[in-house]
Protein backbone atom coordinates (compact mmCIF):
# COMPACT_ATOMS: atom_id res chain seq x y z
CA UNK A 1 0.00 0.00 0.00
CA UNK A 2 1.26 3.43 -0.90
CA UNK A 3 0.99 5.68 2.16
CA UNK A 4 -0.40 9.15 1.43
CA UNK A 5 -0.97 12.27 3.54
CA UNK A 6 -4.67 11.42 3.91
CA UNK A 7 -3.74 8.13 5.59
CA UNK A 8 -2.05 9.78 8.58
CA UNK A 9 -5.17 10.01 10.75
CA UNK A 10 -5.97 6.37 10.08
CA UNK A 11 -2.44 5.47 11.07
CA UNK A 12 -2.84 7.37 14.35
CA UNK A 13 -5.89 5.27 15.12
CA UNK A 14 -4.51 1.93 13.91
CA UNK A 15 -1.07 1.34 15.35
CA UNK A 16 -0.26 -1.33 12.70
CA UNK A 17 0.03 1.46 10.13
CA UNK A 18 2.58 3.43 12.13
CA UNK A 19 5.73 1.91 10.54
CA UNK A 20 4.52 3.02 7.10
CA UNK A 21 3.46 6.39 8.51
CA UNK A 22 6.94 6.94 10.01
CA UNK A 23 8.49 6.25 6.65
CA UNK A 24 6.16 8.81 5.06
CA UNK A 25 6.94 11.39 7.76
CA UNK A 26 10.60 11.37 6.78
CA UNK A 27 9.70 12.96 3.44
CA UNK A 28 6.55 15.01 4.22
CA UNK A 29 6.94 18.21 6.25
CA UNK A 30 3.18 18.87 6.46
CA UNK A 31 2.46 15.45 7.95
CA UNK A 32 5.45 15.85 10.28
CA UNK A 33 3.91 19.08 11.61
CA UNK A 34 0.56 17.36 12.05
CA UNK A 35 2.13 14.38 13.80
CA UNK A 36 4.14 16.66 16.10
CA UNK A 37 0.97 18.54 17.02
CA UNK A 38 -0.79 15.23 17.73
CA UNK A 39 1.89 14.32 20.25
CA UNK A 40 2.07 17.83 21.69
CA UNK A 41 -1.65 17.70 22.46
CA UNK A 42 -1.07 14.75 24.77
CA UNK A 43 2.07 16.26 26.31
CA UNK A 44 0.47 19.66 26.86
CA UNK A 45 -2.72 18.11 28.23
CA UNK A 46 -0.82 17.04 31.34
CA UNK A 47 -0.18 20.71 32.10
CA UNK A 48 -3.90 21.40 32.09
CA UNK A 49 -4.43 19.69 35.45
CA UNK A 50 -5.89 22.51 37.48
CA UNK A 51 -4.87 22.67 41.12
CA UNK A 52 -5.70 25.38 43.59
CA UNK A 53 -5.97 25.75 47.34
CA UNK A 54 -9.41 25.14 48.79
CA UNK A 55 -8.97 25.34 52.55
CA UNK A 56 -12.72 25.67 53.13
CA UNK A 57 -13.85 22.81 50.94
CA UNK A 58 -13.29 19.86 53.29
CA UNK A 59 -14.62 21.76 56.36
CA UNK A 60 -17.73 22.63 54.34
CA UNK A 61 -18.20 19.03 53.22
CA UNK A 62 -17.66 17.83 56.77
CA UNK A 63 -20.23 20.31 58.08
CA UNK A 64 -22.73 19.17 55.46
CA UNK A 65 -22.12 15.52 56.37
CA UNK A 66 -22.51 16.26 60.07
CA UNK A 67 -25.76 18.11 59.40
CA UNK A 68 -26.96 15.19 57.31
CA UNK A 69 -26.00 12.70 60.03
CA UNK A 70 -28.06 14.38 62.77
CA UNK A 71 -30.23 11.71 64.40
CA UNK A 72 -33.65 11.83 62.90
CA UNK A 73 -36.68 10.09 64.28
CA UNK A 74 -38.05 8.75 61.06
CA UNK A 75 -40.53 5.95 60.94
CA UNK A 76 -39.58 2.92 58.91
CA UNK A 77 -42.59 2.04 56.80
CA UNK A 78 -43.77 -1.49 56.81
CA UNK A 79 -45.48 -3.17 53.88
CA UNK A 80 -48.97 -2.90 55.34
CA UNK A 81 -48.44 0.82 55.97
CA UNK A 82 -47.47 1.33 52.33
CA UNK A 83 -50.64 -0.45 51.27
CA UNK A 84 -52.70 1.66 53.70
CA UNK A 85 -51.28 4.87 52.25
CA UNK A 86 -51.82 3.61 48.71
CA UNK A 87 -55.43 2.71 49.50
CA UNK A 88 -56.04 6.14 51.05
CA UNK A 89 -54.50 7.69 47.98
CA UNK A 90 -56.75 5.79 45.62
CA UNK A 91 -59.82 6.70 47.70
CA UNK A 92 -58.86 10.36 47.86
CA UNK A 93 -58.16 10.41 44.13
CA UNK A 94 -61.53 8.80 43.44
CA UNK A 95 -63.28 11.43 45.55
CA UNK A 96 -61.32 14.19 43.89
CA UNK A 97 -61.90 13.15 40.31
CA UNK A 98 -65.41 11.70 40.63
CA UNK A 99 -66.90 14.57 42.59
CA UNK A 100 -70.59 15.32 41.85
CA UNK A 101 -71.04 17.85 39.12
CA UNK A 102 -72.99 20.68 40.78
CA UNK A 103 -74.98 22.58 38.18
CA UNK A 104 -74.23 26.28 37.85
CA UNK A 105 -76.79 28.51 39.58
CA UNK A 106 -79.54 30.00 37.47
CA UNK A 107 -78.32 33.46 38.30
CA UNK A 108 -74.90 32.80 36.81
CA UNK A 109 -74.05 35.25 34.10
CA UNK A 110 -72.34 34.31 30.85
CA UNK A 111 -69.13 35.81 32.23
CA UNK A 112 -68.79 33.26 35.04
CA UNK A 113 -69.92 30.12 33.15
CA UNK A 114 -66.46 28.62 33.58
CA UNK A 115 -66.44 29.09 37.32
CA UNK A 116 -67.35 26.62 40.01
CA UNK A 117 -70.02 27.39 42.52
CA UNK A 118 -68.92 28.04 46.09
CA UNK A 119 -70.35 24.69 47.28
CA UNK A 120 -68.62 22.65 44.54
CA UNK A 121 -65.43 24.57 45.17
CA UNK A 122 -65.57 23.66 48.83
CA UNK A 123 -65.84 19.97 47.91
CA UNK A 124 -63.00 20.22 45.42
CA UNK A 125 -60.77 21.98 47.93
CA UNK A 126 -61.52 19.47 50.67
CA UNK A 127 -60.83 16.55 48.33
CA UNK A 128 -57.72 18.20 46.97
CA UNK A 129 -56.40 18.68 50.51
CA UNK A 130 -56.96 14.98 51.26
CA UNK A 131 -55.36 13.99 47.97
CA UNK A 132 -52.41 16.28 48.66
CA UNK A 133 -51.87 14.78 52.11
CA UNK A 134 -51.89 11.28 50.62
CA UNK A 135 -49.34 12.29 47.98
CA UNK A 136 -47.16 13.85 50.67
CA UNK A 137 -47.13 10.50 52.48
CA UNK A 138 -46.18 8.81 49.26
CA UNK A 139 -43.39 11.41 48.82
CA UNK A 140 -42.01 10.51 52.25
CA UNK A 141 -41.81 6.88 51.22
CA UNK A 142 -40.12 7.86 48.00
CA UNK A 143 -37.38 9.82 49.82
CA UNK A 144 -35.85 6.71 51.36
CA UNK A 145 -36.14 4.88 48.03
CA UNK A 146 -34.37 7.76 46.26
CA UNK A 147 -31.37 7.41 48.57
CA UNK A 148 -30.84 3.85 47.42
CA UNK A 149 -31.18 4.48 43.72
CA UNK A 150 -28.43 4.84 41.15
CA UNK A 151 -27.39 8.54 41.57
CA UNK A 152 -28.10 9.45 37.93
CA UNK A 153 -31.59 7.97 38.10
CA UNK A 154 -32.21 9.59 41.48
CA UNK A 155 -31.22 12.98 40.05
CA UNK A 156 -33.68 12.55 37.19
CA UNK A 157 -36.49 11.69 39.59
CA UNK A 158 -35.57 14.55 41.91
CA UNK A 159 -35.57 17.00 39.00
CA UNK A 160 -38.92 15.79 37.74
CA UNK A 161 -40.45 15.93 41.22
CA UNK A 162 -38.99 19.40 41.79
CA UNK A 163 -40.41 20.56 38.48
CA UNK A 164 -43.83 19.14 39.36
CA UNK A 165 -43.74 20.69 42.84
CA UNK A 166 -42.80 24.01 41.32
CA UNK A 167 -45.66 23.78 38.78
CA UNK A 168 -48.09 22.72 41.55
CA UNK A 169 -46.95 25.62 43.69
CA UNK A 170 -47.38 28.09 40.78
CA UNK A 171 -50.83 26.76 39.93
CA UNK A 172 -51.91 26.89 43.56
CA UNK A 173 -50.64 30.48 43.78
CA UNK A 174 -52.71 31.37 40.70
CA UNK A 175 -55.71 29.65 42.26
CA UNK A 176 -55.34 31.77 45.39
CA UNK A 177 -56.14 34.77 43.20
CA UNK A 178 -58.95 33.04 41.37
CA UNK A 179 -60.34 30.13 43.36
CA UNK A 180 -63.29 29.58 41.01
CA UNK A 181 -61.28 29.00 37.85
CA UNK A 182 -62.17 25.52 36.64
CA UNK A 183 -59.30 25.30 34.18
CA UNK A 184 -56.73 25.96 36.89
CA UNK A 185 -58.40 23.35 39.11
CA UNK A 186 -58.15 20.83 36.28
CA UNK A 187 -54.49 21.75 35.66
CA UNK A 188 -53.77 21.24 39.34
CA UNK A 189 -55.49 17.85 39.31
CA UNK A 190 -53.42 16.86 36.26
CA UNK A 191 -50.20 17.86 38.01
CA UNK A 192 -51.12 15.85 41.11
CA UNK A 193 -51.92 12.85 38.91
CA UNK A 194 -48.53 13.17 37.23
CA UNK A 195 -46.78 13.41 40.61
CA UNK A 196 -48.67 10.37 41.91
CA UNK A 197 -47.69 8.33 38.82
CA UNK A 198 -44.05 9.43 39.14
CA UNK A 199 -43.93 8.49 42.82
CA UNK A 200 -45.60 5.13 42.17
CA UNK A 201 -43.17 4.39 39.35
CA UNK A 202 -40.26 5.32 41.64
CA UNK A 203 -41.53 3.14 44.48
CA UNK A 204 -41.93 0.11 42.26
CA UNK A 205 -38.49 0.42 40.65
CA UNK A 206 -35.88 -2.25 41.29
CA UNK A 207 -33.01 -0.97 43.39
CA UNK A 208 -29.63 -1.00 41.74
CA UNK A 209 -26.23 0.35 42.47
CA UNK B 1 -43.37 1.29 65.49
CA UNK B 2 -39.75 0.86 64.45
CA UNK B 3 -37.69 4.04 64.43
CA UNK B 4 -34.55 4.56 62.40
CA UNK B 5 -31.91 6.59 64.19
CA UNK B 6 -29.06 8.22 62.22
CA UNK B 7 -25.64 6.69 62.92
CA UNK B 8 -23.50 8.86 65.20
CA UNK B 9 -20.36 10.19 63.55
CA UNK B 10 -17.02 9.21 65.03
CA UNK B 11 -14.57 12.05 64.85
CA UNK B 12 -11.25 10.55 65.84
CA UNK B 13 -11.68 6.90 64.97
CA UNK B 14 -8.59 5.03 63.81
CA UNK B 15 -8.01 4.15 60.20
CA UNK B 16 -5.51 1.67 58.73
CA UNK B 17 -2.39 3.21 57.14
CA UNK B 18 -3.36 2.32 53.58
CA UNK B 19 -6.99 1.27 53.76
CA UNK B 20 -8.49 -0.81 50.99
CA UNK B 21 -11.72 0.26 49.29
CA UNK B 22 -13.66 -2.20 51.42
CA UNK B 23 -12.08 -0.89 54.64
CA UNK B 24 -12.80 2.71 53.66
CA UNK B 25 -16.41 1.93 52.78
CA UNK B 26 -16.82 -0.02 56.02
CA UNK B 27 -15.40 2.84 58.10
CA UNK B 28 -17.50 5.43 56.26
CA UNK B 29 -20.60 3.35 56.88
CA UNK B 30 -19.72 3.22 60.57
CA UNK B 31 -19.71 7.02 60.50
CA UNK B 32 -15.92 7.44 60.71
CA UNK B 33 -15.33 10.98 59.49
CA UNK B 34 -11.60 10.31 59.15
CA UNK B 35 -12.46 7.77 56.45
CA UNK B 36 -14.42 10.40 54.53
CA UNK B 37 -11.53 12.77 54.89
CA UNK B 38 -9.24 10.09 53.43
CA UNK B 39 -11.61 9.72 50.49
CA UNK B 40 -11.44 13.46 50.06
CA UNK B 41 -7.64 13.49 50.20
CA UNK B 42 -7.43 10.70 47.64
CA UNK B 43 -9.81 12.09 45.07
CA UNK B 44 -10.59 15.77 45.62
CA UNK B 45 -7.70 17.19 43.55
CA UNK B 46 -8.61 15.22 40.43
CA UNK B 47 -12.30 15.82 40.99
CA UNK B 48 -11.79 19.59 41.25
CA UNK B 49 -9.73 19.63 38.06
CA UNK B 50 -12.26 17.58 36.09
CA UNK B 51 -15.15 19.70 37.35
CA UNK B 52 -13.23 22.89 36.56
CA UNK B 53 -12.67 21.88 32.95
CA UNK B 54 -16.28 20.83 32.53
CA UNK B 55 -17.83 23.85 34.22
CA UNK B 56 -15.32 26.56 33.41
CA UNK B 57 -15.07 28.14 36.85
CA UNK B 58 -13.35 27.25 40.10
CA UNK B 59 -16.31 28.31 42.23
CA UNK B 60 -18.67 26.01 40.30
CA UNK B 61 -16.11 23.21 40.46
CA UNK B 62 -15.85 23.50 44.25
CA UNK B 63 -19.63 23.56 44.67
CA UNK B 64 -19.97 20.50 42.46
CA UNK B 65 -17.24 18.54 44.25
CA UNK B 66 -18.92 19.35 47.56
CA UNK B 67 -22.25 18.17 46.19
CA UNK B 68 -20.65 14.99 44.86
CA UNK B 69 -19.11 14.14 48.24
CA UNK B 70 -22.43 14.70 49.95
CA UNK B 71 -24.10 12.37 47.45
CA UNK B 72 -21.37 9.81 48.09
CA UNK B 73 -22.14 10.04 51.80
CA UNK B 74 -25.87 9.64 51.23
CA UNK B 75 -25.53 6.81 48.74
CA UNK B 76 -22.77 4.85 50.45
CA UNK B 77 -25.15 2.35 52.00
CA UNK B 78 -26.30 1.43 48.51
CA UNK B 79 -22.74 0.91 47.20
CA UNK B 80 -22.45 -2.79 46.44
CA UNK B 81 -18.85 -2.84 45.29
CA UNK B 82 -19.68 -3.89 41.73
CA UNK B 83 -17.26 -1.21 40.54
CA UNK B 84 -14.25 0.22 42.36
CA UNK B 85 -14.91 2.95 44.89
CA UNK B 86 -13.05 5.57 42.84
CA UNK B 87 -14.98 4.66 39.68
CA UNK B 88 -18.22 5.03 41.60
CA UNK B 89 -17.17 8.39 43.06
CA UNK B 90 -16.13 9.75 39.63
CA UNK B 91 -19.43 8.56 38.16
CA UNK B 92 -21.27 10.55 40.82
CA UNK B 93 -19.05 13.57 40.12
CA UNK B 94 -19.69 13.39 36.37
CA UNK B 95 -23.45 13.22 37.02
CA UNK B 96 -23.21 16.24 39.32
CA UNK B 97 -21.25 18.06 36.61
CA UNK B 98 -23.94 17.21 34.04
CA UNK B 99 -26.55 18.67 36.39
CA UNK B 100 -24.47 21.80 36.91
CA UNK B 101 -23.93 22.13 33.16
CA UNK B 102 -27.68 21.89 32.58
CA UNK B 103 -28.20 24.64 35.16
CA UNK B 104 -25.54 26.75 33.45
CA UNK B 105 -27.26 26.25 30.10
CA UNK B 106 -30.57 27.25 31.64
CA UNK B 107 -29.00 30.41 33.03
CA UNK B 108 -27.20 30.95 29.71
CA UNK B 109 -24.12 32.07 31.61
CA UNK B 110 -21.70 29.48 30.30
CA UNK B 111 -19.87 31.56 27.67
CA UNK B 112 -19.49 34.50 30.03
CA UNK B 113 -18.12 32.43 32.90
CA UNK B 114 -15.52 30.42 31.02
CA UNK B 115 -12.02 31.47 31.93
CA UNK B 116 -10.38 31.87 28.52
CA UNK B 117 -7.46 33.70 26.98
CA UNK B 118 -7.93 37.45 26.75
CA UNK B 119 -8.98 38.74 23.32
CA UNK B 120 -6.05 39.74 21.13
CA UNK B 121 -3.62 37.67 23.19
CA UNK B 122 -1.52 35.29 21.09
CA UNK B 123 -2.23 32.01 22.81
CA UNK B 124 0.51 29.52 23.50
CA UNK B 125 -0.32 25.86 22.99
CA UNK B 126 -1.56 25.37 26.56
CA UNK B 127 -4.00 28.27 26.35
CA UNK B 128 -5.06 27.32 22.85
CA UNK B 129 -5.63 23.73 23.93
CA UNK B 130 -7.63 24.87 26.94
CA UNK B 131 -9.83 27.02 24.73
CA UNK B 132 -10.22 24.26 22.13
CA UNK B 133 -11.08 21.76 24.85
CA UNK B 134 -14.00 23.89 25.95
CA UNK B 135 -15.41 23.61 22.41
CA UNK B 136 -15.46 19.81 22.32
CA UNK B 137 -18.70 17.98 22.89
CA UNK B 138 -19.24 16.70 26.44
CA UNK B 139 -18.34 13.05 25.93
CA UNK B 140 -15.13 13.84 24.05
CA UNK B 141 -14.16 16.44 26.63
CA UNK B 142 -14.78 14.11 29.57
CA UNK B 143 -12.76 11.26 28.05
CA UNK B 144 -9.91 13.57 27.05
CA UNK B 145 -9.83 15.13 30.53
CA UNK B 146 -9.87 11.84 32.35
CA UNK B 147 -7.29 10.13 30.12
CA UNK B 148 -4.88 12.83 28.99
CA UNK B 149 -5.17 15.39 31.79
CA UNK B 150 -5.91 13.26 34.86
CA UNK B 151 -4.23 10.03 33.80
CA UNK B 152 -7.08 7.57 34.27
CA UNK B 153 -6.92 4.31 32.29
CA UNK B 154 -9.41 3.47 29.55
CA UNK B 155 -10.73 0.62 31.70
CA UNK B 156 -11.45 3.09 34.52
CA UNK B 157 -13.01 5.68 32.21
CA UNK B 158 -15.17 3.01 30.61
CA UNK B 159 -16.40 1.96 34.06
CA UNK B 160 -17.12 5.55 35.09
CA UNK B 161 -19.07 6.31 31.92
CA UNK B 162 -20.60 2.83 31.73
CA UNK B 163 -19.48 2.32 28.13
CA UNK B 164 -17.27 -0.37 26.56
CA UNK B 165 -13.51 0.26 26.74
CA UNK B 166 -13.35 0.49 22.93
CA UNK B 167 -15.87 3.33 23.05
CA UNK B 168 -13.67 5.22 25.48
CA UNK B 169 -10.69 4.77 23.10
CA UNK B 170 -12.76 5.84 20.14
CA UNK B 171 -14.08 8.98 21.91
CA UNK B 172 -10.52 9.90 22.88
CA UNK B 173 -9.36 9.54 19.29
CA UNK B 174 -12.27 11.70 18.09
CA UNK B 175 -11.43 14.28 20.76
CA UNK B 176 -7.76 14.47 19.74
CA UNK B 177 -8.62 14.63 16.04
CA UNK B 178 -11.04 17.48 16.73
CA UNK B 179 -8.52 19.30 18.93
CA UNK B 180 -5.83 18.91 16.26
CA UNK B 181 -8.20 20.34 13.65
CA UNK B 182 -9.06 23.32 15.85
CA UNK B 183 -5.43 24.00 16.75
CA UNK B 184 -4.34 23.82 13.11
CA UNK B 185 -7.07 26.31 12.22
CA UNK B 186 -5.87 28.60 15.01
CA UNK B 187 -2.29 28.34 13.74
CA UNK B 188 -3.19 29.36 10.17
Amino acid sequence: MKFECGDLERALAVSELMPEAREHLKHCAACRREYRLWNEISNTAKLLHEDWETPDLWPNIRKAIEAEAQPRSRPVWTKWQIWAVAATLVLAAALFFARPKTPAPETATSGNRDFLTEQALHEVEANEAAYRRSIEKLSQLAQSKLKNLNPATAVNYREKLLMLDSAISDTRASLDHNRFNLRLQMDLAGLYREKQQTLEELLTRDQKN
Amino acid sequence: MVWEIGLPLRFAANLPQNPTDAELVGECRRGNLRAYERLYELHAARMKSIAFHLLGSRADAEDTVQEAFLKVYKALNGFEGQSSLSTWIYRILINCCYDAMRKQQRLAEQPARREMAAPGEKPNLKLALKAALSRLNDRQRIVFLMFEVEGLKHSEIAAVLEVPEGTSRSWLFEAKRELKRMLMETAT
